[in-house]
């Protein structure tokens, strides 16, 4: 375990407050894109929606019956008025957000079963949801609100964990038990995989882009953080590429920082600093070394709170407006928000 | 087990989906009741019993048939080497030679008759790989099989003739049924077995009753051949050896159901399918190119029509033309519309398509062309909430349809699969068009054999059932 006294920064993480309500496993946290609200969903079958009321982190809204089964994970629209929930009853729910009040305006069905991760393209018009059954599938959103599935992607050979759309561009990618991350593109006429990344030695639990969306992070069941650094055709360097895709190497790995596995990551858009969630309850924080060479970066860990839950902690997530506030959730049935200080 | 269609490849076969699930079906084992004994393990790795008097039997194999992965809603990755035994060109080797071994001994009263009927997509793929005419292609096939033993060499398009008239009728009757009855229409194809399997294993009672009542192509010749020739070649079922050659994989499992299996004889109505790509590997292991191979004349089943076979086809594309020649016989017998040329407006995708028949301006008939594993998610989605706006939805499981099988050629190093794709489908569409309704063999064939339209024997023969596979649901048989 290493201790943040020992790091050389004076960067802390600072407890703001405790959010209690859910009744069993806590498995993620999602802010609104304005950050105003924080959405969470359990193993109870609820989502709670959270929001300030005066200096005070209150629960706004319980949304039940939606699902059979856990939640695992939620995601907001880019416009913040709809909420995707992927469980493992195999659906994934839509909600709609009107005057403060969610409805569940549609269940898409079709994985064969347990819904692991969903996530909203940028353009609010796509949406991409993962499964046990190994599949991706990609969901058209029409003029009138329905969901219509534009392709359905089985590149994987497990379980698939996590799915996350490029910051900018309809570019997917998906990370999976069978220890790779993938990358999809929209050709002629369907999907199609375009990259398989691979490198971790275990299970990939999520992927994530950076604020840019030239590099991606990932953590795994191998205790390790990776960064990977997209070439597109033509580079200075000379990595080789395919026709017209880039390629992506894996440019650091970050390891012997944990003991146990690494469930989550986040990259925070604004300060550029990565929160780690893992299974020894702890959360880390990294910062990219200034100087740092694009293609051989360093990262240190700036802090790192040890017993930030009192079981596995499942998801961390930087806020988008506000600069430093970390949300994290866990086994625990508990959510918490952290500040960072000492930048 | 790239061959299989992404529906079946989704429905767990070839473990695809789910994490590995253990073989869990209980194996029938015929239990005699007796004194209790050991089992012992031989050197060979058999197994042989032993009772307390030291009498040694030796214990035959539980084996899984491909029927019983079939009924089963587990996986079917334990297949893979049922199909390959079961359904092979080795299969049809082994025939050929035991009719060879039969001839030299004088025994050649107890051979078998090997019939071939190759399907149309399979036949534009072949040309496209040998780089030959539709018809060239036809008749070197047939010269290849006939130098291997083979007796006859059939095209599956006679049986299609078959199969879309009765697709027609079963459109006309459903429509005019469905004030009464609910689950008439939409009315889905089913000559697809990659979409019936996927629709059994997992939209059961919902979707099943939707789905037409008419025999696949396959299925059809395969009645054909074991109950139309045998009679004329007086032969019986169990004496005729069927082969196939499909587009893909999914069509060993179709000959694989029960439905298709003649109890009596013991026989089924399809022995062996083989793909299009094993076809490629039977030339290669005979080391002769298809362009090399002798020309022979076509065979008809139909002897009686007398007329030399020419190479035909049907309108509407590779997967059968099943909604244009629907559609244009609905337009005809309900609306007194004659349709002559049917336009498709694309939707989503390419694989996505959509007619309207407009009488007085006014839409009267809706139908779709719903390709692959997405749009069919989308068609079933809306029937599961009512939102269906079709009367009949040409369902097939692969993007582009069965030109696009998985059993195909794959294209040559270096060719773009969607360029080969090209090809094979000029070349299917490159053969000159009948309409089914009109062909005189197939009325000689309704009256003679099966005793006109709509008569029980063409009810029975040419149509057939399926069957909801119910959910495992044990948690147990799941391998993490």
């Amino acid at each position: 375990m290493i201790d943040y006294s020992v790091t050389g920064y004076n960067i802390m993480l600072e407890p703001v407050c405790t959010l209690d309500g859910h009744q069993e496993t806590v498995w993620c946290v999602a802010w609104n894109p304005s950050g105003t609200l924080l959405a969470s969903s359990s193993s109870d079958k609820t989502i709670r929606i959270w929001g300030q009321e005066g200096d005070h982190w209150v629960c706004k809204s319980v949304l039940m019956e939606g699902h059979q089964r856990t939640i695992r994970s939620v995601a907001w629209s880019p416009c913040g008025n709809y909420l995707a929930s992927a469980s493992f009853d195999a659906t994934t729910g839509i909600w709609s957000r009107k005057e403060g009040e969610f409805e569940c305006i549609a269940t898409l069905e079709g994985h064969e079963n347990e819904v692991k991760s969903v996530a909203w393209a940028p353009s609010g018009s796509l949406l991409a949801t993962c499964s046990r059954d190994k599949s991706v599938w990609i969901w058209e959103v029409t003029e009138d609100e329905e969901y219509e599935c534009a392709s359905v992607l089985s590149s994987h050979t497990q379980d698939v964990k996590y799915v996350t759309w490029h910051p900018t561009k309809e570019m997917l990618a998906s990370c999976s038990y069978d220890d790779t991350i993938k990358l999809y593109k929209e050709e002629i006429d369907d999907w199609t995989c375009c990259n398989t990344l691979q490198s971790h030695q275990s299970t990939v639990w999520k992927v994530c882009f950076d604020k840019t969306g030239s590099r991606l992070l990932s953590c795994g069941d191998d205790k390790t953080l990776k960064i990977w650094q997209e070439y597109p055709p033509g580079n200075p360097e000379g990595v080789v590429t395919v026709g017209s895709d880039s390629a992506w190497k894996c440019v650091c790995t970050l390891s012997g920082y944990f003991n146990r596995t690494v469930y989550n990551v986040d990259w925070c858009h604004t300060s550029g600093l990565i929160a780690t969630a893992g299974g020894d309850d702890a959360i880390c924080v990294f910062r990219e070394e200034e100087c740092s060479d694009k293609n051989q970066p360093s990262f240190s860990l700036v802090t790192t709170v040890a017993k930030a839950h009192l079981q596995d902690v499942n998801c961390v997530a930087w806020n988008p407006k506000t600069p430093g506030l970390l949300a994290s959730c866990s086994d625990d049935r508990h959510i918490k928000l952290w500040q960072i200080t000492g930048l | 087990m790239e061959g299989f269609s992404g529906a079946l490849q989704l429905t767990d076969l070839n473990d695809f989906i789910t994490p590995s699930q253990e073989c869990i079906k209980p194996v029938k084992i015929e239990r005699k009741p007796g004194k209790v004994g050991k089992i012992k393990i031989e050197d060979d790795g058999s197994y042989s019993s032993v009772t307390e008097s030291g009498e040694v039997t030796r214990l035959q194999k539980a084996k899984i048939t491909l029927n019983d992965c079939l009924a089963c809603s587990g996986c079917i990755t334990s297949a893979e080497s049922v199909l390959i035994t079961q359904q092979s060109q080795e299969e049809l080797y082994k025939v050929l030679q035991e009719n060879r071994r039969l001839q030299e001994t004088g025994k050649g009263d107890q051979i078998k008759t090997v019939v071939v009927s190759v399907s149309p997509q399979s036949r534009a793929s072949l040309a496209a790989k040998y780089k030959l005419s539709i018809t060239d292609c036809a008749k070197r096939i047939t010269g290849f099989f006939r130098r291997l033993g083979v007796h006859y060499v059939f095209d599956t398009t006679f049986a299609r003739n078959f199969s879309l008239i009765e697709s027609c009728h079963e459109f006309v009757r459903r429509y005019r049924d469905a004030e009464t009855e609910k689950t008439s229409i939409p009315m889905l194809a089913s000559a697809c077995p990659g979409w019936i399997c996927y629709a059994e294993k997992t939209h059961g009672s919902y979707i099943l009753p939707y789905i037409s009542t008419t025999k696949s192509p396959q299925q059809i010749m395969g009645s054909i051949v074991k109950d139309f020739l045998s009679g004329q070649i007086k032969k019986l079922p169990n004496q005729i050896y069927h082969v196939t050659v499909m587009p893909c994989y999914d069509k060993k499992l179709e000959a694989s159901r029960s439905d298709f299996y003649n109890d009596l004889f013991k026989t089924r109505d399809v022995d062996c399918v083989l793909s299009s790509g094993e076809v490629e590997k039977m030339l290669l292991k005979e080391g002769i190119s298809l362009a090399d191979s002798e020309e022979a004349e076509l065979d008809t089943p139909c002897f009686c029509a007398g007329e030399r076979e020419e190479l035909v086809s049907h309108s509407g594309g590779g997967s059968g033309g099943y909604l244009e020649h629907i559609i244009k016989f609905a337009a005809r017998e309900l609306f007194d519309q004659t349709l002559d040329t049917v336009e498709y407006k694309m939707l989503r995708n390419l694989d996505f398509q959509e007619v309207t028949l407009e009488v007085n301006g006014k839409p009267v008939l809706k139908m779709a062309l719903a390709y692959g594993f997405r749009n069919i998610q989308n068609i079933v989605q809306k029937m599961k909430r009512g939102k269906c706006p079709y009367h009949f939805v040409e369902i097939m499981a692969c993007p582009s349809g069965c030109n696009n099988g998985g059993g195909q050629i794959h294209p040559e190093d270096g060719e773009n699969a969607r360029d080969r794709l090209a090809s094979v489908n000029e070349l299917y569409n490159s053969v000159h068009c009948i309409d089914p309704h009109t062909v005189q063999g197939i009325e000689i064939m309704y009256k003679d054999w099966l005793g006109g339209h709509n008569s029980g024997k063409a009810r029975q023969i040419l149509h057939t059932q399926y069957h909801e596979v119910e959910k495992m649901a044990n948690a147990l048989a799941i391998k993490w």
